[in-house]
């Protein structure tokens, strides 16, 4: 490969802003991974990207088997779910997820049997041999990103059309404070990875990939490095480096990243295909590994449970559809202690009412924070616009002007004027809310500018194509009607030469003849 | 499972962490800033200082109290916020320490009520609160804001007798009265010393050579200038302000009065004494870096900054006026929204020379 396809630049680049948090990541990162174990019930959230739901293919009743599917997606960005383990179907209703707000979503509850029974996989594991193969098989085994945001896998391949000058990025830098999850699945399953991360590069016709991790876990470059050197993957013809970047919040942010590895940035509302670049999370290339050559669908992950009232916090590896309240109590959490439970990173995790919500495919980590270590509710003063915002922003937004506006602040069409100060390139890390000194939630007030604007824009939309509709249909009786008047004008002139006239006439007069005949013979 | 399943959390959004900075601690950082400056000033001018602060925190108080009150605002927060504080005191500085009681009073009026409250208090004010209340007085009291001290160490004037005891000045403030001769006690400042001696015809040479003045400015004032100087790098370090604004106001008041300067360095200062005879420095650092008043991207900070020095350089050279910097930053602050929309930064995914299609 010639060097101008390699997209890693030396020295990195920096992205603007940023913060440097505390990590607290140690915690929670010693012990190595360890299996949840099967709880009595398990709430499997079958809502992928974006609240894509997807259908439920089993009955309350029904008695399914591990690896089993459940639900099949409607939308081409859901997913597949399969059964996380043995049991019986007990509920398929609306209950809190594991997302923002913890929005309800349509949820399947399993009773576990303990047996863990799997469905019968084929004899001899037939690996894939092309492309659409691979991503098939992803696609099969319900894989969606598994750093949060839970875009479909597969979708990111489909349309993978410059082949071979793709670069796939291994996403193990985890910004946020607390969550080791990647780190500790980096640690103990690096071949896995690894392996994983080919198949990913087969599936997009490349042979380029970097794995980013942040340059304060230690042993995690070294694992890897060894692994690479160990599959003789060099030799091969592949090209895997892994790459330390400084730890400066949220350098994991995809965006971030590829500014940080690249030194480009992705242009506005489009993917960073555009740049020639898939990003994955590793837990997402371990995945793929299993899918494809142990032929198991995700029904576990591994998840940080973590926080200050967490007494053993530890990583566990857990089927998809755990309690949080099970997982909590594995570690020895102190219930009466914790005020909030946040689930991914205190910067951008969302809190939970209650701890009776499934894990997800994209739950990295659950945080119990008591009352004294979140954030006090204090009234937010007004903003002083002193710009520390301006500062941290990885986006290089004006958070402030923004505020501003979404306040109404501005005379009329404030919410425009937001979307012209870019609010829709917002990343909602919350860097702006955790710097400013009037305690204003301002991620908060950018989230409502982005769906009200959403919703404008919907309305809008909705209000042309109606208009439209309208228009044709006003044209189209005017057609009509202009044309009516057309062919009665030309008959008025038909009529107004005697001989043609006189030709008409009788046409019709004989015209009716036939007509009266006809009548008589099929009487 | 020990946990009920009706445990209601805790459910307010993220950051999950708490902040590591208020308001309040910020405005306590400007004021620690200040201090040094404020010694320098006590040391240079004597006691009228303590007595002037206390003056105008104490109305300004009152001021905010009352308004908050009016507004139906809650008041403990906004009282605590220690803004009014930084108003008083940053245009304490700007007073002189002989002033009279309503000097600080009118003042602390103009700018607690007038440009903040009334403009919608704390983060609403569109101009510099205390730079309101000095323009207000300086026109209104033209006498008293002419009327300093002579410079001189604090001790070396009080037992030469050549300056005001505490109680003098105390007395002074208080009733205009004085035993001393008020005359043969004060000076003027060094701008308008230079200016009435321009008019007067004499050269800049013949006019620095005299004991109001230093080695590079103002005597007495170039040591405030530097002390606000070491306020201002407290200020960077702790990251409250940016170098944006007073690398601008600063490099840019070199810029201005340079070539006036080499044009005829008779009627127009040298940059250093621009520099440090004035109010620049205090506003390089501490008003033109207000953010609510000023500018809040980069690029909009550096050219703020830029014209404040443009116009006080040009005030200075040629107004009616012998310091020109709260006009300057007045003026500043009414172009900050236009300067602000005309410098939008460009975000992340949107620069033109990463996307030439876009």
């Amino acid at each position: 490969m010639s060097k101008k396809q390699d997209v890693l630049i030396q020295p990195l680049a920096h992205f603007h802003g940023g913060l440097v948090l505390r990590h607290h990541k140690k915690m929670s990162c010693t012990a190595p991974l360890q299996h949840a174990g099967i709880p009595d019930e398990l709430l499997v959230s079958i809502k992928a990207n974006r609240g894509h739901v997807s259908e439920p293919v089993v009955q309350i009743g029904d008695k399914v088997l591990k690896g089993q599917v459940i639900a099949y997606p409607i939308h081409p960005f859901g997913a597949v779910f399969h059964a996380p383990t043995s049991g019986r179907v007990t509920a398929i209703n609306s209950a809190n997820s594991a997302s923002q707000d913890a929005l309800p979503g349509a949820c399947i509850s399993i009773q576990t049997d303990g047996q863990d029974q799997w469905v019968t996989p084929p004899e001899t594991i037939e690996l894939p041999s092309t492309a659409n193969a691979i991503i098939k098989k992803i696609r099969a085994a319900g894989i969606i990103g598994m750093g949060g945001a839970g875009f479909p896998t597969h979708v990111k391949y489909d349309q993978s059309s410059p082949p071979t000058s793709t670069t796939i990025i291994i996403n193990g830098a985890e910004c946020e404070p607390y969550i080791s999850c990647d780190e500790r699945l980096m640690l103990d399953h690096p071949q896995d990875i690894i392996k994983g991360t080919l198949w990913l590069l087969k599936a997009a016709h490349s042979k380029r990939a970097i794995i980013a991790i942040e340059d304060n876990i230690g042993g995690v470059k070294k694992r890897l490095e060894a692994e690479i050197k160990q599959l003789k993957l060099k030799q091969q013809g592949w090209h895997i480096t892994v790459v330390k970047v400084p730890t400066i919040y949220p350098t994991g942010g995809e965006k971030q990243l590829i500014k940080v590895l690249t030194g480009k940035e992705v242009p506005s509302g489009q993917t960073p295909l555009s740049l020639g670049i898939i990003m994955q999370n590793v837990a997402t290339a371990k995945a793929v590994y299993d899918a494809i050559e142990l032929h198991k669908p995700l029904i576990e992950r591994v998840v940080t449970v973590t926080g200050d009232v967490v007494a053993e916090p530890r990583n566990y590896t857990a089927l998809i559809g755990t309690p949080f309240n099970y997982l909590l109590n594995l570690a020895a959490c102190d219930f009466t202690a914790m005020d909030k439970l946040v689930i991914g990173g205190p910067m951008m995790g969302y809190a939970m009412p209650h701890a009776e919500i499934g894990l997800e495919k994209t739950t990295n980590c659950l945080l119990a924070l008591p009352a004294e270590s979140t954030k006090p509710e204090i009234e937010a003063m007004p903003c002083i616009r002193c710009g520390d915002c301006v500062k941290a922003c990885p986006q290089e937004l004006l958070p402030q002007q923004l505020l501003w506006y979404i306040n109404g602040n501005d005379q009329q069409n404030d919410l425009e004027k937001a979307r012209d100060h870019h609010v829709f390139d917002c990343i909602e890390c919350g860097a702006c809310s955790w710097v400013c000194p009037s305690h204003i939630n301002l991620v908060d007030f950018y989230r409502f500018a982005k769906s009200e604007l959403t919703y404008m824009d919907h309305k809008k939309a909705k209000a042309q194509a109606a208009k439209q509709r309208h228009d044709d249909r006003a044209a189209r009786l005017e057609r009509i009607k202009a044309e009516r008047q057309a062919k009665r004008r030309s008959k008025t002139a038909q009529l107004a030469d005697k001989k043609s006239a006189q030709k008409e006439i009788s046409a019709v007069l004989s015209r009716i003849k036939q007509q009266s005949n006809n009548k008589q013979t099929d009487e | 499972m020990n946990n009920p399943n009706s445990q209601k959390l805790n459910t307010s959004s993220a950051p999950h962490i708490p902040a590591r900075i208020s308001v309040q601690k910020v405005m306590l950082w400007v004021c620690l800033a200040l201090l040094p400056a404020t010694l320098a000033h006590l040391y240079y001018f004597g006691l009228g200082i303590l007595v002037q602060l206390s003056l105008a925190v104490g109305s300004a108080y009152i001021f905010e109290w009352w308004c908050l009150h009016w507004r139906k605002q809650p008041v403990k927060p906004f009282i605590a916020d220690l803004s009014a504080l930084v108003t008083a005191w940053l245009f304490v500085l700007c007073i002189s320490p002989i002033a009279p009681w309503y000097v600080a009073v009118v003042g602390m009026f103009f700018a607690i009520v007038v440009a903040k409250h009334l403009y919608g208090g704390l983060g609403h004010n569109i101009f510099n609160p205390a730079m309101v209340g000095f323009c207000a007085i300086l026109i209104a009291f033209p006498q008293s804001m002419s009327l300093w001290l002579p410079p001189g160490g604090l001790v070396d004037n009080l037992v030469a007798g050549q300056s005001m005891t505490g109680a003098e000045i105390f007395k002074w403030v208080f009733t205009g009265h004085s035993a001393l001769q008020i005359d043969a006690v004060t000076a003027a400042t060094p701008l308008s010393a230079i200016q009435t001696g321009l008019q007067q015809s004499f050269t800049l040479s013949e006019l620095t050579g005299q004991a109001i003045f230093g080695d590079f400015g103002g005597l007495g004032w170039e040591w405030i200038a530097n002390w606000l100087f070491i306020g201002g790098a407290i200020l960077l370090y702790k990251r409250i302000i940016t170098w944006h604004v007073p690398a601008a106001v600063i490099m840019t008041t070199i810029a201005a009065s340079t070539p006036f300067y080499l044009f005829n360095s008779d009627v127009f200062m040298s940059p250093q004494q621009h520099i440090f005879s004035g109010g620049i420095m205090l506003a390089a650092f501490f008003i033109a870096t207000d953010p609510t008043s000023g500018c809040s991207s980069f690029r909009g900070k550096l050219i703020f900054g830029a014209g404040v020095a443009i116009l006080t350089v040009l005030i200075r050279n040629f107004g009616s006026f012998p310091d020109g910097v709260a006009f300057a930053v007045l003026l500043m602050n009414i172009s900050a929204p236009l300067i602000d929309r005309m410098s939008i930064p460009q975000p992340y995914g949107k620069k033109s020379r990463t996307n030439p299609h876009d």
